[in-house]
This record gives structure tokens, C-alpha cells and sequence, in this order.
């Protein structure tokens, strides 16, 4: 029974992981397209990924944007939650609502009004407009995560700050936000991921100044298919885990202390 | 009078909302040093007034004064408060001496001295060494003296407790409860405390204010609220008792139907109807045709062995008392037996009076 379970497991994340698999094999390939099993091994591919300028760019311009995004949809993120938590207005409902909207919106038709959003105020292929852009899908994530924290925050501790002494900037410095950190650290590592993946919304943004590397994989798989994109694929993964590690490590290691 | 230190006039908090006020037209004043308990069930508007003095409501009307100044429009972090929350509201990111500290940081206190002063603190609260340990490593009882060591080193102007033993278990809670008050006694800090236990206030306080619906029914020292409660509501509240309804005949001397005469203390108008409060234990047993005042002869319907004490049933004509009569290893009162009890008129209060038929209130 516990042999069979075991077989089920790995055969489920076997599945999975299959495409992941295959394309970290394939990127070893040293064939000019796409295909499996691959013919020879070499790393030829990750030479050419970390020589082609465009790719190189685009990364740079996706890790700043995705920087940028994380950082301000967490202090946004922050905001909403402490308004939404905190306190009882008209319009609550509202508002509550209009947060979670990018959720249920297709990707697409987000992209296609943004598009049409920001053509006319100039700001289609700028930083401002991507940004804007990536900030709509990814407050939601981080109003979600912070809220969370919040509302764990035990409220007469807010209140012993006070009585002992702090304004309510300082309490909210001092207690309310130490005590949200793993909220604010969750939103803004999902929100950057969110925000270096996006692909859909930035085919619809972004042209050749400001394209990030999700639209310009996109771009370079219209015309060739060779192992490069195979190997950029498991630099991509890469990060990510790389990412997900340390925040573990952030958060993890201090609720060990 | 004139070293009173805490006076509040005339204060009233109606949440938005709200049908009734929640504390209402509330007034009493506290000597310096002294710590008063606000008594009362819940919902009574006990906690709202103690929030109100931290600062942490704002009243609708009325007036708190400290020290002569009125407070009521300063800022709750302004006011130098040390508060005592019920569930402790510790700073569980902070270190048991940080969160001592944090008054005196607040406060641009310097480094060396306040670690000097949070050193004291934890002496003073027996917590002397787990200055390092995290807040989740200490158990409920340490929890508890580390609040009141975070409220106490700020050396405030009023210390505030929110049913500070309401977390611990009972053993704890009887250990707390005097080592408060030993803590209140050495540092002479004025103190108000919430509770909804009389056991808390009568043995912790020096002067108890009993709260109903958002009303001071009474204010005092423990043994007059207990010994000559003022209202129904105080009487009932506050430990057993039975009541016998009559109509006074002269000065200290009541007829209660099926009784006859009682002799009570307090003052009421010649023919009014008065309440009158006998505590259980203050009834004893008397051989039966003794003379005497205050004599209550019935059969015993009901008893109840305690150990130290023996609570008795007695149906006397037309009344049931009840009675805690002290045991002994000799011959106790049975089911059925025909006894006499009997009460010393200084121990008969009364609680109440109103003139029979209408008109006249007797004061």
C-alpha cells in the first residue's frame, strides 16, 4: 500500500515536471531547433544566452522593473490593507472589490485595455506605463498577503505602544510594521515574479525600448527555435528557485529565532 | 480632598450607534497612592471607563483631571500611562527587555540609563536574568509580570490594569493578586484596575467603585460596599444575602411580615418600606426562647456541608433564610430540625427605602 502511494506520487510529479525535465535536457542539445532526445551534450547554448546583447538587456530591464513594481506594490499594498482592515467607510465594499477585479479579468483583456488606456496619454513602450501595467495585476497579490498578516496583529498591542508612549506613526513604525513583515515580504517577492514572468500584458505594452525578457523570448521564438531558448529557460528557473529559497530563509529563519 | 489625585466629573461615552450610553454621568475621585478597583459585570461599562483615562476612547462629555490638569483632550501617548492589558498585548517581535524598554525609548531616554532602569524592573517583578529570552518562551505568569514591568519603569502617573489575573489559572491568579499589590504598595503608584471577580476587588482594593449598566452604583472601601452596600444592585451583586422587606415603625426598627420585629442600621422615614440585607454568615444559632432582638425561628429545609462551613435552609415564618453557620466536630443542625437564628442589628442593612403610599420620598 505505502510502496504503491510512493509509486503514485512520483509518477505525479514525474508529470509534472516533465516539461521542465525536457527542456533542461534540450538545452544541452547542440542542434540548430528544438528536439528530443538530444543528438550531442555541450553548453554551448548558455555561452550564446549569456552573449546575446537582447537577452541580456531585456533581463536588465526586467529585474529593475520587476524591483520597482515589488517595492511599490507592497507600500500600496500596505495602504489598502491598513484601510481595508482598519477601518469601517462607505465605499469598503467598494473598494474591496475593485482590488481583488484584476483577479477575475482574463489576462487579455486587461492587456487589451491597458492598451488602450495608455496609447493616448503616450505612455505605450515606457517604464511608467509597464510599470502602471504590472502594478494593477500585482497589487491584488500583495493586498492579499499583507492583509493576512494584518489582520493576525493583535490590535491592544498597537494600543500598549500608544499608552506607553508613541504617536501613532511611531506605533504603527515600530509594531505594526515589524509585525506585517512576512506579509510584506511575500507580496513583494510574488509580485516581482509576477511582474518578471508577465508576458501577456507586456506583448500588448512594450516594443523594442522598453521589452522585458518575457516579450523578447517571445519575440525570438517567432523567428528561430534553437537550444538557446531552452537553456534561458533553465537560467529562468533558476532564479526563480533562487528566489524562493532566500525568502524561506527570510521569513523561515526568523520565526526560528 | 485636597490630595486627591485622579477626579473624573461627570463622564459619559455613547459609541456611535448606540441606544444607551455605554458609561454614563460617571463621577469619584482617588487618593494619591491608593488603588481602586472598578467592579461590576460585563458589559457594565467598567472597561470603557478605564479606556477612556488611558486615552484610548475618547469621552462624549465630562471631565478627567490628574494631578489637577485636565486630561481628557491629551493625547493617549502624552498622558505617561502604564497599562496592564488583559491578554498582557506584549510586543512578540521584541526581547523581554526590549519590550521593558520601550516607554523609556519612547520617552529619549538614554541607552545606559534605561538599561539600568529595565534591570530594576525586572528585580522588581522577579523576572531578574530573562532580560534576553522572547516573549513566547515565557510562561503566562512571567508574561504577566513582564507587562507590569513594561507599565511600571516608565514610572507613569497611573497604573492601569484590565483584568490583569483573568489569564491565569487559579493557583497563579491568588499569587498574582498579592504580588500586585505588593508591587502597587512599594512603588506608591496610583492604581485602577478592572475586574468582574468581587473576590479580585475586595481583597486588592482600597476602594472599590461597583458599576452597573454604565452607572456608579457606589463607591468605598471594601467593607462598606460589603458591610453597608447602598443599592439593590451592590447588595445583590456582592456576595450572598438575604432579604427581608418591611415597613419601618421607628428609628432602626422595621415589621416584617412573618417576622416581626427587626432591628436594622441606616436611616429611613417613619412608615416607609424599607429593604433589608442580611448576610448568610452573619446569622447564627441561638437557643431556641432566648431573648432577645432579631430572633428567627424556623424548621431546616436544607443543608449543605462545606467543610469550615454549613450552609443551612431555614423557612421561618413566611421567609426562607439562608444561613453559613461555622462547623464543629459536636451535634449540627439536621434536616428538619426546628432551630432559631439570630443577627445583630448592626449587621441587618438597609438598601433600600421608599415611601408608602406615594408622595414624600424618605431620603
Amino acid at each position: 500500500m505505502r510502496t504503491l502511494r510512493n509509486l503514485g506520487l512520483t509518477l505525479l510529479y514525474l508529470f509534472l515536471l516533465a516539461p521542465i525535465i525536457v527542456v533542461f535536457i534540450v538545452s544541452f542539445d547542440t542542434r540548430q531547433y528544438l528536439a528530443f532526445p538530444p543528438a550531442s551534450f555541450s553548453f554551448g547554448s548558455y555561452a550564446k544566452v549569456f552573449a546575446n546583447e537582447a537577452f541580456l538587456s531585456a533581463f536588465g530591464r526586467s529585474v529593475v522593473i520587476g524591483l520597482v513594481v515589488g517595492l511599490v506594490a507592497v507600500s500600496i499594498g500596505m495602504l489598502l490593507s491598513m484601510a481595508l482592515v482598519r477601518y469601517r467607510f462607505r465605499g469598503r465594499e467598494g473598494l474591496n472589490f475593485l482590488v481583488l477585479a484584476p483577479f477575475l479579468v482574463p489576462s487579455i483583456v486587461l492587456a487589451v485595455g491597458l492598451m488602450l488606456v495608455l496609447s493616448p496619454v503616450g505612455l505605450l513602450d515606457t517604464y511608467a506605463g509597464i510599470t502602471l501595467a504590472h502594478l494593477g495585476i500585482t497589487i491584488p497579490y500583495t493586498v492579499r498577503t499583507i492583509t493576512m498578516s494584518l489582520m493576525a496583529v493583535d490590535r491592544r498591542v498597537e494600543e500598549a505602544a500608544r499608552v506607553h508612549g508613541a504617536s501613532a506613526f511611531t506605533a504603527f513604525r515600530r509594531v505594526t510594521l515589524p509585525l506585517v513583515r512576512p506579509g510584506l515580504i511575500a507580496g513583494g517577492v510574488i509580485a516581482f515574479l509576477i511582474s518578471f514572468d508577465e508576458a501577456v500584458i507586456s506583448l500588448f505594452i512594450v516594443s523594442v525600448r522598453t521589452s522585458t525578457l518575457p516579450t523578447e523570448i517571445y519575440r525570438y521564438l517567432e523567428y528561430s527555435t534553437d537550444p538557446q531558448i531552452a537553456a534561458l529557460s533553465v537560467v529562468l528557473i533558476l532564479i526563480s528557485i533562487a528566489v524562493v529559497v532566500l525568502v524561506e530563509r527570510l521569513i523561515g529563519l526568523r520565526r526560528a529565532i | 480632598m485636597t490630595d486627591s489625585h485622579v477626579i473624573v466629573e461627570h463622564l459619559v461615552k455613547t459609541y456611535p450607534g448606540a441606544s444607551a450610553p455605554s458609561v454614563d454621568d460617571v463621577g469619584f475621585s482617588l487618593p494619591r497612592g491608593e488603588m481602586l478597583a472598578l467592579l461590576g459585570p460585563s458589559g457594565c461599562g467598567k472597561t470603557t471607563m478605564l479606556r477612556m483615562i488611558a486615552g484610548l476612547v475618547a469621552p462624549s462629555s465630562g471631565s478627567i483631571r490628574l494631578n489637577g490638569r485636565e486630561i481628557s483632550q491629551i493625547p493617549v501617548h502624552k498622558r505617561n500611562m502604564g497599562m496592564v492589558f488583559q491578554a498582557y498585548a506584549l510586543f512578540p517581535h521584541l526581547s523581554v527587555a526590549e519590550n521593558i524598554a520601550f516607554g523609556l525609548e519612547m520617552r529619549g531616554v538614554a541607552k545606559a540609563e534605561r538599561v539600568e532602569k529595565v534591570k530594576r524592573a525586572l528585580d522588581l517583578v522577579k523576572l531578574t536574568g530573562l532580560g534576553d529570552r522572547r516573549i513566547t518562551q515565557l510562561s503566562g505568569g512571567q508574561q504577566q509580570r513582564c507587562a507590569i514591568a513594561r507599565s511600571l519603569v516608565i514610572e507613569p502617573e497611573l497604573l492601569l490594569l484590565d483584568e490583569p489575573l483573568s489569564n491565569l489559572d487559579a493557583k497563579l491568579r491568588d499569587e498574582m493578586r498579592d504580588e500586585i499589590r505588593e508591587i502597587q504598595n512599594r512603588t506608591g503608584v496610583t492604581a485602577i484596575f478592572v475586574t468582574h471577580d468581587q473576590d479580585e476587588a475586595l481583597s486588592m482594593a482600597d476602594r472599590l467603585a461597583v458599576m452597573s449598566a454604565g452607572k456608579l452604583e457606589q463607591i468605598g472601601s471594601p467593607r462598606e460596599i460589603f458591610d453597608r452596600p447602598q443599592t439593590d444592585f451592590v447588595a445583590s451583586f456582592i456576595g450572598a444575602g438575604n432579604f427581608l422587606t418591611g415597613q419601618t415603625t421607628g428609628r432602626g426598627e422595621a415589621q416584617v411580615e412573618g417576622v416581626g420585629a427587626v432591628r436594622f442600621v441606616g436611616e429611613a422615614a417613619h412608615g416607609s418600606r424599607v429593604r433589608l440585607l442580611v448576610r448568610p454568615h452573619r446569622l447564627a444559632l441561638v437557643e431556641a426562647g432566648s431573648g432577645g432582638v432579631n430572633r428567627f425561628a424556623g424548621r431546616v429545609e436544607n443543608v449543605v456541608y462545606r467543610g469550615q462551613l454549613m450552609s443551612i435552609t431555614v423557612a421561618a415564618q413566611g421567609v426562607r433564610l439562608q444561613a453559613d453557620i461555622p462547623t464543629h466536630a459536636g451535634a449540627l443542625p439536621e434536616r428538619g430540625q426546628q432551630v432559631t437564628l439570630s443577627v445583630a442589628p448592626e449587621d441587618v442593612t438597609l438598601v433600600g427605602a421608599e415611601a408608602s403610599p406615594p408622595m414624600d420620598p424618605a431620603i
